[in-house]
């Protein structure tokens, strides 16, 4: 289980900010996604634009093997409009 | 002149409260240092003719704060002379006119400092997770910072 994290239109696409997820140890980012997009669908409209921050480091949507341990936080970074 | 006592620091914080520039820049003063570099951020009150009422900022804190770090940590990599540097950025509500973000790095002579000023807010805007939405009067945008490699801004 990883607690996954949700930010500015995500959040506002997923209704929520923050939820434990069941997923396999090892997937792809591209797998995490879509096992994601099955719990809410609405985020689908944002799959082009959006990177996710596993253990707070940047990965792009694709082919990466992730290993997730249970609790790894996986954050989902919309386009970001820091400074 | 003993320098350890003058150590360099990192000054990071993120706040919802108004912030200052007096605070920060006394926070990088140094007696080694002959040079004070700041960046101010504000909110402008327009966007494409719209009005815009007021700024909110969220951030993925503990990730930002990391990300802040690893930017300090370049800054003085590149320009070793460096003394201290310290980035506040507001978070919340932001009213017009007011500061977004306040970056300010203290160096003994005034190119180091100024190069790194640069480098910090433009590193920070493609890198750092903090978003913006502009509230105009009937709508609201989140906004997308060209240096973010992810957005797709040609769309």
């Amino acid at each position: 289980q990883v607690s996954v994290l949700y930010f500015a239109r995500s959040a506002e696409l997923a209704g929520l900010r923050c939820e434990a997820l069941s997923v396999p140890r090892e997937i792809t980012s591209l797998q995490l996604w879509e096992e994601i997009v099955k719990v809410h669908p609405r985020l689908a409209v944002i799959r082009d634009q959006v990177v996710f921050a596993v253990r707070q480091e940047y990965v792009l949507l694709g082919d990466q093997l992730l290993v997730l341990q249970p609790g790894d936080e996986v954050a989902i970074i919309p386009p970001i409009s820091g400074g | 002149m003993e320098e350890s006592k003058d150590v360099p620091k990192d000054f990071i914080k993120l706040k919802s409260e108004k912030l200052s520039v007096d605070e920060v820049s006394e926070l990088v003063v140094s007696p080694y240092c002959g040079a004070v570099s700041l960046f101010i951020g504000t909110t402008r009150n327009n966007f494409e003719g719209r009005k815009v009422i007021h700024l909110e900022y969220e951030a993925y804190t503990s990730m930002a704060e990391t990300e802040i770090q690893k930017i300090c940590r370049d800054v003085r990599q590149k320009w070793p002379s460096v003394k201290h540097i310290a980035v506040h950025h507001r978070l919340g509500v932001v009213p017009i006119t007011e500061a977004s973000v306040i970056i300010a790095v203290s160096s003994p002579h005034r190119a180091e400092s100024l190069e790194a000023v640069m480098y910090c807010i433009n590193t920070l805007k493609a890198s750092v997770p903090i978003w913006k939405k502009e509230i105009y009067e009937h709508e609201y945008s989140w906004k997308e910072n060209k240096e973010c490699f992810w957005a797709n801004s040609e769309k």
